[in-house]
């Protein structure tokens, strides 16, 4: 009895360890389940109503920026100028260009707090990634679809396209212009001279 | 109204040539880039962006406090304000969808007028969207990309904000399949316009705020978004 009951054990213990390796093995999650992980947790501490209002930051914001890659997104964003640039202006642009992006989008997250997000599709294609998601309003459904890369084990958000228009685009338009104007430190400065601005301004500063 | 299509039409042909390329610097390949939207000629940039400062002013003193007003209205009934006004844009909807030979679209845009219309009273609910009869948004403009006809160059409207040479001729041939301006007087008709936009506006989240608060250059910003936007309409 005892015996058998050793034996028992032990074959339990080796197929735990073996559907542990199993399960390692194939743990990694695709691209639309990393992004739902990411875009959960965001919600989790969007309705965490105890939470202080700089600790949720603080908190959105490591959240977000964990599934973020800036530098490929920068590097898009920037196109030739990024080839030409120096490795000064590119870490400069990449902090300067998160940074503002935090403030601003991490603010209009906060007022999506009721909206229903729908992950509909992921298309993998090597190391790149599509994930189709849909944001159901009350009024409205806003389709938005994640642009990722594999980095290890991480898919890595680059670009969010919102009906059509992709983010990355729409920077390497707009900043393409004053590049072309004003150059990279002239950009960079106007740049600072932002963030400056609205961290002073506080967090809504409604005109 | 006829004349200043027409010119605009010519002025259309004439604009709508495609603008050679810029070099262009690619980084590792990727198979799901949006395809870039080819930017827009922008020959009245001066003129654009002082109607741009002008509606600037417009909407953060006059039309976003009313909107705010608005607000006072029970969200479900703004969002039934939405699908009246909504319900009306069949006629053009449909047509679009038929010039652009999409025919299970426009059979389903007039299926949708029909179930919204009634049992959807009058258009104020949308039980047709519930039933997998889904909206299939087309306008004359669409059409005219749809058939290779560029953007031809950016325009920034007075009120109404950004269209191009394309889009605005668009929309002056989708009023003319619109049910209320036979209908109605011209001040009724701007009156119930100008309710429709507030409305919309009402139940926006400040979208324009954050981009005129956060961006360099918030014109650049917003005629790229337009340029995309529509790009992706005409492709869809």
């Amino acid at each position: 009895m005892r015996l058998t009951g050793m034996i028992q054990y032990r074959l339990f213990l080796w197929l735990g360890v073996f559907l542990l390796a199993a399960g390692a093995a194939s743990a990694m999650p695709g691209p639309l389940e990393q992004a739902r992980t990411t875009v959960d947790a965001v919600i989790t501490i969007l309705k965490d109503s105890a939470l202080e209002k700089a600790v949720r930051r603080e908190k959105l914001s490591s959240t977000i920026r964990a599934r973020f890659d800036f530098t490929e997104m920068s590097q898009r964003i920037l196109a030739l100028n990024w080839k030409n640039a120096s490795e000064a202006q590119r870490d400069r642009f990449v902090q300067i260009f998160s940074d503002l992006l935090e403030r601003n989008y991490i603010g209009r997250i906060e007022s999506y707090t009721d909206e229903k997000i729908d992950f509909l599709k992921e298309r993998v294609q090597g190391n790149r990634a599509a994930v189709d998601t849909v944001i159901v309003t009350k009024s409205a459904e806003i389709p938005i679809s994640y642009r990722m890369v594999q980095q290890g084990s991480e898919w890595m958000v680059y670009d969010v396209v919102i009906e059509s228009v992709s983010f990355v685009n729409n920077y390497r338009n707009s900043y393409g212009e004053i590049l072309k104007k004003e150059g990279f430190d002239g950009l960079l400065t106007r740049m600072t001279e932002k963030l400056a601005q609205l961290e002073q301004g506080g967090d809504s500063s409604q005109p | 109204m006829t004349r200043i299509a027409l010119l605009l039409l010519v002025l259309l042909l004439f604009f709508s040539f495609p603008v050679a390329a810029e070099e262009e610097f690619s980084l590792e390949e990727d198979p799901f880039a949006e395809p870039e939207a080819k930017k827009i000629a922008d020959p009245l940039e001066p003129v654009n962006r002082g109607i741009f400062w002008v509606n600037d002013k417009l909407y953060i003193y006059l039309l976003k406090p009313v909107a705010k007003g608005l607000r006072v209205v029970p969200e479900p009934a703004r969002i039934s304000a939405s699908n009246f006004f909504s319900n009306l844009g069949t006629p053009a909807r449909a047509a679009n969808n038929l010039l652009q030979l999409k025919f299970a679209n426009t059979a389903g845009e007039l299926g949708r007028f029909l179930v919204n219309s009634t049992f959807g009273l009058a258009g104020l609910f949308d039980p047709a969207t519930k039933w997998g009869l889904e909206k299939k948004e087309e306008d004359l403009g669409q059409t005219l990309g749809h058939y290779g006809i560029g953007q031809g160059f950016y325009l920034v409207l007075p009120v109404l904000g950004s269209t191009s040479l394309r889009d605005g001729v668009g929309r002056i041939g989708d009023h003319f399949v619109d049910p209320l301006p036979p209908a109605l007087k011209v001040e009724e008709l701007v009156a119930l316009r100008a309710l429709d936009g507030e409305n919309e506006l009402s139940l926006d989240k400040d979208t324009y705020e954050g981009i005129r608060e956060n961006e360099l250059d918030p014109y650049l910003f917003v005629r790229d978004a337009y340029t995309q936007m529509r790009a992706g309409k005409v492709r869809k």
